[in-house]
């Protein structure tokens, strides 16, 4: 199993580790619970190493890119970010990822763990004749998660001035330690919070220093097992989960994502823009139990006792109290209040169609 | 911490004790360690009859549910009320004051046969 530079920062703090995606990554420290609300309330530092960077320029990155998503690249101005993915011939998602704009003609791609390789091989057997160079430097390049709503105090005192900080959605280079870092304001989390990217050998030097400088606003380190619910309840979608290469970004509930009037091709534009106006009988809903129960990944759905579709997440949502999830269904009719149940278990429990906003977002965004 | 002398414990993480004629079923403290927050617990109606190894109940952490097999056969005579409330009690008290279910059982001294001695378990898995 891979492991991150900072293997040895989370087995000193008493980490329990556990395998993702072929990385041995830290699940939680103290708590999960107390973890995903200290992010609520504070601050949390997460190690996300194991996600993918890979590096996209040269003259016609812009042409090549914008064949390989349904978002509009070209609407991306320096510095900054666009939430996109990659889509195939049916429309289904390759993956979920960031692009961000460093500058003309120069692209960085944060991709997730367990699609890098997948990636990269679309990538390059999508080049043709394209003048690009696809650089994957996750090998080279660490990155830090800091969220909640103390993460903007506290870089301020690791170094990077509020006035200096980037603003939501966008990415900018800075120093630090002696390092040159990019700095991004995004996140997994429904939180204000920037991902730091530096070289894999300062990375536990950073990470020390956070933690550190943030001692004084109540920072704590965040395994993934608040991560994935902090992402839950902020509705936003899991590769694996939610995504994959069946399901397209209309039947996922991003259609937002999907540029109408965008001219130019890309892999899957046809299926998609059909759906987007034609509409969808799979759909993903999120919903609360109304029964005391966990719904949890794969349980079916049923209404009127016909099963209509499956669970793709589900949990307990720390910050509200209630039991939440996320999950496909094949009906058009139901709708946000109509209830509908779980198997649990074998047994039918009832839930409530809700809207994707199970957590009031609490972003400063500036 | 004091951990009663006759608590028995399975391959699979439950444990059984005697107390006044009576036996006691719960998880081990290295099951709860290795759970996390607890979250949810479901567990059977009174008078329902178990063999060895069934299932009787579910317990639900933060990530995920696991099932609870019966360490030995019996008839449920009690169940620990607070934990449906307060599953949160799990990760709080001390494990073997939080049983989960009391049962009548007709063949302890072969039921548990092949369970350990709780300082054997804890070996074992450590």
């Amino acid at each position: 199993m891979a492991k991150t530079f900072l293997y040895n920062n989370h087995i000193k703090l008493g980490a329990k580790m556990v395998d993702f995606a072929g990385w041995e990554m830290p699940v939680q420290y103290t708590s999960i619970i107390e973890e995903h609300n200290n992010v609520r309330n504070n601050a949390g530092l997460f190690d996300v190493s194991h996600m993918g960077e890979i590096f996209v320029s040269g003259n016609d990155a812009l042409n090549f890119l914008q064949t390989l998503v349904p978002q509009n690249v070209e609407k991306l101005i320096d510095k900054k970010a666009l939430y996109c993915q990659f889509t195939n011939e049916k429309g289904g998602i390759v993956d979920d990822l960031l692009i961000y704009k460093l500058k003309e003609s120069h692209y960085l791609l944060i991709v997730n763990a367990s699609r890098l390789e997948a990636d990269y091989t679309w990538l390059v057997n999508h080049k043709s004749n394209f003048d690009v160079t696809i650089d994957n430097k996750s090998d080279i390049y660490s990155m830090v998660a800091l969220q909640g709503p103390k993460a903007s105090d506290i870089l301020s005192e690791v170094g990077i001035k509020k006035e200096n900080q980037p603003k939501t959605f966008y990415i900018d280079k800075y120093k630090l330690l002696n390092e040159d870092i990019l700095i991004s304001r995004t996140g997994y989390t429904g939180e204000d919070g920037f991902e730091i990217i530096i070289r894999n050998e300062k990375v536990s030097e950073l990470w020390e220093l956070i933690l550190e400088k943030g001692k004084p606003y109540g920072i704590m380190p965040i395994g993934l097992g608040a991560r994935d619910t902090l992402r839950l309840e902020a509705a936003m979608s899991l590769y694996g989960n939610e995504l994959n290469e069946n399901t397209t970004p209309v039947e996922a509930g991003l259609s937002w994502t999907v540029d109408k009037d965008k001219k130019q091709d890309y892999i899957g534009k046809n299926i998609i823009l059909n759906q987007i106006q034609l509409g969808t009988d799979k759909k993903l809903i999120a919903f609360k139990m109304i029964d005391k129960a966990i719904a949890r990944h794969e349980y079916p759905i049923y209404s009127d006792n016909k099963e209509i579709g499956h669970v793709t997440s589900g949990c307990v949502a720390p910050a509200i109290g209630q039991n939440i999830g996320l999950g496909y269904i094949n009906n058009k009719n139901l709708k946000i209040n109509d209830t509908i149940q779980i198997m649990i278990r074998n047994k039918l429990y009832n839930a409530q169609i809700t809207d994707k906003n199970f957590i009031k977002k609490h972003n400063k965004g500036n | 911490m004091t951990v009663k002398n006759n608590i028995l414990c399975s391959k699979s993480h439950e444990y059984v004790f005697e107390e006044n004629g009576e036996y006691y079923i719960g998880i081990t403290d290295y099951a709860i360690e290795q759970l996390g927050d607890i979250v949810f617990v479901e567990l059977p109606e009174i008078n329902s009859q178990y063999t060895k190894g069934e299932i009787f109940g579910t317990i639900e952490s933060v990530k995920a549910a696991s099932e609870i097999y019966m360490p030995v056969s019996g008839k449920v005579t009690a169940i620990n009320e607070q934990l449906i409330e307060k599953p949160e009690l799990l990760n709080e008290k001390a494990f073997d004051e939080m049983w989960l279910i009391k049962v009548s059982s007709e063949n302890y001294a072969e039921d548990s046969n092949d369970l350990q001695k709780y300082e054997e378990y804890k070996k074992e898995v450590e």
